[in-house]
């Protein structure tokens, strides 16, 4: 009988340990992260990880005593079938250029009175004005950055200067390249390197021709990053020659310990994404994110995100603080006085040949 | 039927024989909470999946009830796919192979040559980094493979070669290694479990008859440990053939396997084709482990009296 | 259950006995390096000044540690991680055990069959259950997603595991004890709570160990069901999308060192347990 008793008893003890350490943690991780007061509240926002910087959450939750909860945006098309099963349950979503319309004709997002905000005389004008995102109930979203994938380089092995797409495919460069993991942006990249205008609604002979494009350029992927820091320390390493990207990278491997590189747009014109936070239609704690944004998007917690990312972004006092502080040189070189650049790029979007491309993708990575 | 029933022993029940309605039921009853969460949340979501493999995305990304064998078609049409799961199986055959092996060295080293206590406290070691996170033992994988990393650092201290090898950066090989890494202790663990219920002095017996230690270990010992064998095979084959995060970390651009294939599909929100291909990979599955049913018997996983 | 005989009494004649039992451990040794070197890595990364782990190692630095304490996302989503790991236990346990005793004993006439059912969540693409869950959860259910998907999700897969473990483990049960114990007067729930259960508690108890440590890592399933929260594995992987700093590291350097510490503590408890149930049961005809 002692025996029963010294399993039971013994089984009893793991469990009850279990259950007590678990609740332990639990309790003491709920009392770290006691929340401030109710008054102002929390909203759910699904977005990129480099749209704001925790010091600057912290800073409105103490003024304001909103909490933003944010969850991981992985992709456009993956926030976009997300919210379309979960609704209300987020309250701001990120978009690129084109899909915020698809949000909108999806009745995702509702649209904003941009004037209302008093922060929106920060941006430049024409990010208030831009025709996508304009209907008639008002402005689809609040503009926060842009950028044109550029490729970069390394001068020491990459030799002569590129100006084209046509570097990466070339045989050269065998193994040193290394693109991020979205498999349709690849495929527009080669898109727009074989002449077509708009990659992402391609027929099936601009289709076929990239095929072949893609074909070439398999061989010399290193690797697919998962995100833009994986590329930055490829380039630092040196075990890749050339990466795409957003602006802004040579200065990230440069303080990454890395060596020089150099960027360019390709000459035969490159795609590229300009974004706005959006109002989800459904959200319960709607009322949280104008007072939010209005803190969330002042001029010097957009300089400090240009310092920390790099690439530009649409609040034009951020750049006069940027010139003031002695930056205007970086900022210049980023094209952030120039966000009319937007409309020399082909914006990101949801397109007709998307299915075809993914398909086409992974005929040629395929095995 | 009861001695069935009745884990071997052939005696009959005290109990009596006839067994009301509502007394099955009342027997049944236990099974209603595990049967509710095999259904609920696992075969009537599949099915809608399964529906779903069957219709069309529209262009602004719904789906829409077109019936449609396009998405079944696509996989036997376009060769990637095939070619791809080709591609699995053999990298998941082969893993498996060289999980079993390694695997079994362990578990029989634990099972014949090490004290009871210290063998669970050797095979908790073994299951220890599985509280880690898989991401993170992935990622280090990188920095020990890569061109600038610790194998190739070493080597070249060594002196051994001048230039870093790229015989690991990125590729098939890097995967396999990861693989293997992966799922040694799922193979560990599976044939420690049959080892340890074997009784050596059988092997002695055999010797003593006149077999050679290998025939011995031929015609005793592996016929014995078969279900071991095939539960290790079945626990590290299969999720193989799910695998995608580790061919993207450590795979390179052509060491994509199927499940990467999926994921592209339902990272842009292209969920009918996508269902298409993960089910073609589901069909297969299940038609392994009918084949194989017979063995599927899951034994303590972790060795305990 | 296989004897305890001293090796050396029963090894064969055998020239090659020595050597090969040299080299099994030997191997055994290498394998464990094998296992644990990546681990190493990834707690060495932790304590590596530089911003993004990897080699070289530029300075020594506990400042990661620090910044792990202050990250209350993190922190947040490691006390989800195991709020849910501990409630998956517990129900896929109580669950799993209970349609396991229906299982072997509630005369189910094609139990092959039944057991392949079982499989099936097990080998399933996680891929394909996360989408299928997502999709299921809001369009057919319209639950919001929250930790109770997560859960959810988790015991999809966690309950077949109890179900195979613990039913292997009752088909080798000996019922004569519980016809020994009906002739004492025990009724059959009795004869359950203080006989059977104790000696397949070890089957329980692995099939626990098993879900929690299949749903603290669990990643794929959880990205597709998790709400606004966080789980320790989708925090890694948002930070791996944006370069992992060592903090990361820190959170799995430690939460390695508390299962270790919390494992110790446990096999000492079982070892000193065993010593005593150890020598009763031997003198059993069956286990």
């Amino acid at each position: 009988m002692s025996t029963f008793d010294h399993r039971f008893s013994r089984r009893r003890f793991l469990q009850a340990s279990a259950a007590v350490g678990a609740t332990v943690s639990l309790g003491g991780i709920t009392a770290a992260c006691n929340v401030v007061g109710q008054q102002g509240g929390t909203f759910n926002w699904m977005t990129w990880g480099d749209h704001y910087i925790d010091s600057q959450l912290k800073a409105i939750e103490e003024s304001d005593k909103i909490i933003a909860n944010i969850t991981e945006l992985a992709g456009n098309a993956e926030g976009f079938a997300k919210l379309k099963e979960v609704k209300g349950q987020l309250d701001m979503i990120s978009g690129d250029a084109l899909w915020v319309p698809a949000y909108y004709d999806e009745g995702l997002i509702e649209a904003i009175n941009i004037n209302d905000f008093k922060v929106a005389s920060q941006l430049y004008p024409l990010a208030r004005e831009f025709k996508i995102w304009t209907v008639p109930g008002g402005y689809l979203g609040y503009p926060f950055g842009w950028s044109p994938i550029s490729i970069y380089y390394n001068p020491k092995f990459v030799d002569p200067a590129p100006d084209s797409w046509e570097v990466l495919l070339d045989p050269k460069y065998k193994g040193r390249v290394v693109v991020e993991n979205q498999p349709e942006e690849i495929v527009a990249y080669m898109g727009k390197a074989s002449g077509v205008e708009d990659p992402y609604n391609m027929t099936d002979d601009q289709l076929a021709t990239v095929k072949g494009l893609l074909e070439q350029l398999k061989p010399n992927v290193l690797r697919f990053a998962q995100q833009s820091i994986d590329s930055v320390n490829s380039m630092i390493s040196e075990e890749a020659w050339l990466i795409t990207g957003n602006l802004g990278n040579e200065d990230r491997v440069k303080e990454g310990g890395g060596p020089e590189i150099k960027s360019f747009i390709p000459k035969e014109g490159t795609v590229g994404w300009m974004d706005a936070e959006m109002t989800v239609k459904e959200g319960a704690n709607k009322s949280l994110l104008k007072p939010f944004l209005e803190k969330a998007e002042q001029a010097e917690n957009i300089a400090a995100n240009f310092l920390a990312q790099g690439r530009p972004l649409f609040n034009e006092a951020a750049y006069k603080i940027l010139v003031n502080s002695g930056e205007k040189d970086r900022a210049d070189r980023y094209l952030y006085n120039k966000p009319e650049t937007v409309n020399s790029m082909t914006l990101k979007g949801p397109g007709l040949s998307t299915a075809k491309s993914i398909q086409l993708f992974n005929e040629v990575f395929g095995a | 039927m009861s001695a069935e029933i009745v884990g071997g022993a052939a005696v009959a029940p005290p109990t009596t024989m006839t067994i009301g309605r509502g007394a099955r039921l009342r027997q049944l009853a236990p099974f209603l909470p595990a049967g509710v969460i095999l259904i609920g949340l696992f075969f009537a979501p599949l099915a809608l999946m399964l529906v779903f493999s069957f219709w069309q995305t529209n262009e602004k990304l719904d789906i829409v009830a077109t019936w449609s064998l396009q998405n079944y078609a696509n996989f036997f049409d376009n060769p990637t796919y095939v070619r791809t799961l080709a591609k699995t199986i053999i990298i998941g055959a082969g893993a498996t192979v060289a999980c079993l092996l390694m695997a079994f060295a362990i578990a029989y080293f634990l099972a014949r040559y090490v004290p009871r206590r210290w063998a669970t406290i050797a095979l908790l070691a073994i299951v220890v980094p599985f509280w880690t996170s898989y991401l993170l033992r992935v990622y280090s994988w990188q920095a020990i493979l890569g061109e600038f990393g610790a194998i190739n650092q070493v080597l070249m201290g060594l002196g051994l070669i001048s230039e870093p090898s790229r015989l690991f950066v990125y590729n098939d090989a890097s995967t396999f290694i990861v693989l293997v890494y992966v799922y040694l202790p799922f193979a560990a663990l599976a044939l420690y479990a049959s080892l340890e219920r074997f009784d050596f002095t059988q092997l002695t017996a055999a010797q003593d008859l006149g077999a050679r230690p290998d025939q011995a270990f031929r015609h005793i010992l592996l016929p014995q440990i078969r279900p071991g064998i095939i539960t290790a095979c079945i626990f590290v084959f299969i999720p193989i053939l799910g695998e995608f995060l580790t061919p993207i970390m450590v795979g390179g651009a052509n060491g994509l396997l199927i499940a990467n294939l999926v994921s592209n599909f339902f990272r842009n929100a292209l969920i009918p084709e996508g269902a298409a291909v993960a089910f073609m990979i589901a069909a297969l599955v299940t038609l392994l482990l009918i084949v194989f049913r017979r063995y599927l018997q899951i034994e303590d996983v972790v060795a305990r009296g | 259950m296989a004897n305890r005989v001293d090796p050396l009494e029963t090894m064969p004649v055998s020239r090659y006995a020595r050597s090969v039992s040299r080299g099994l451990r030997l191997w055994f040794g290498l394998m464990m390096v094998f296992l644990y070197v990546p681990i190493l890595f990834m707690i060495v990364f932790s304590f590596d000044e530089s911003r993004t782990p990897g080699l070289p190692i530029t300075g020594f630095t506990l400042k990661w540690y620090e910044v792990m304490l202050g990250n209350r996302v993190l922190l947040r989503a490691l006390g989800n991680s195991l709020t849910v790991a501990a409630i998956v236990a517990v129900l896929a346990t109580t669950i799993g055990t209970m349609a396991a005793f229906v299982l072997v004993r509630g005369g189910i006439r094609r139990r092959n069959a039944a057991r392949i059912v079982f499989t099936m969540p097990i080998m399933v693409p996680g891929v394909l259950i996360g989408v299928a869950l997502l999709i299921y959860f809001a369009r057919v259910l319209h639950m919001p997603l929250s930790l109770v998907t997560v859960v959810a999700g988790h015991l999809t897969f966690t309950v077949p595991f109890v179900v195979l473990i613990v039913a292997a483990r009752l088909q080798g049960f000996d019922r004569a004890l519980e016809w020994a114990a009906a002739d004492l007067g025990a009724s059959p729930r009795r004869a359950i709570r203080h006989i059977v259960l104790p000696l397949i508690a070890p089957a329980i108890l692995a099939g626990a160990l098993i879900s929690v440590t299949l749903s603290i890592d669990e990643f794929v399933i959880t990205w597709f069901t998790v709400g606004a929260q966080a789980t320790l594995p989708t925090y890694i992987y948002t930070q791996i999308k944006f370069g992992v700093t060592p903090e990361v590291n820190a959170v799995a350097t430690v939460l390695l060192g508390v299962t270790l510490a919390f494992l110790g503590v446990a096999a000492l408890i079982l070892s000193r347990g065993r010593a005593l149930s150890g020598r009763l049961r031997r003198r059993r005809p069956t286990a």
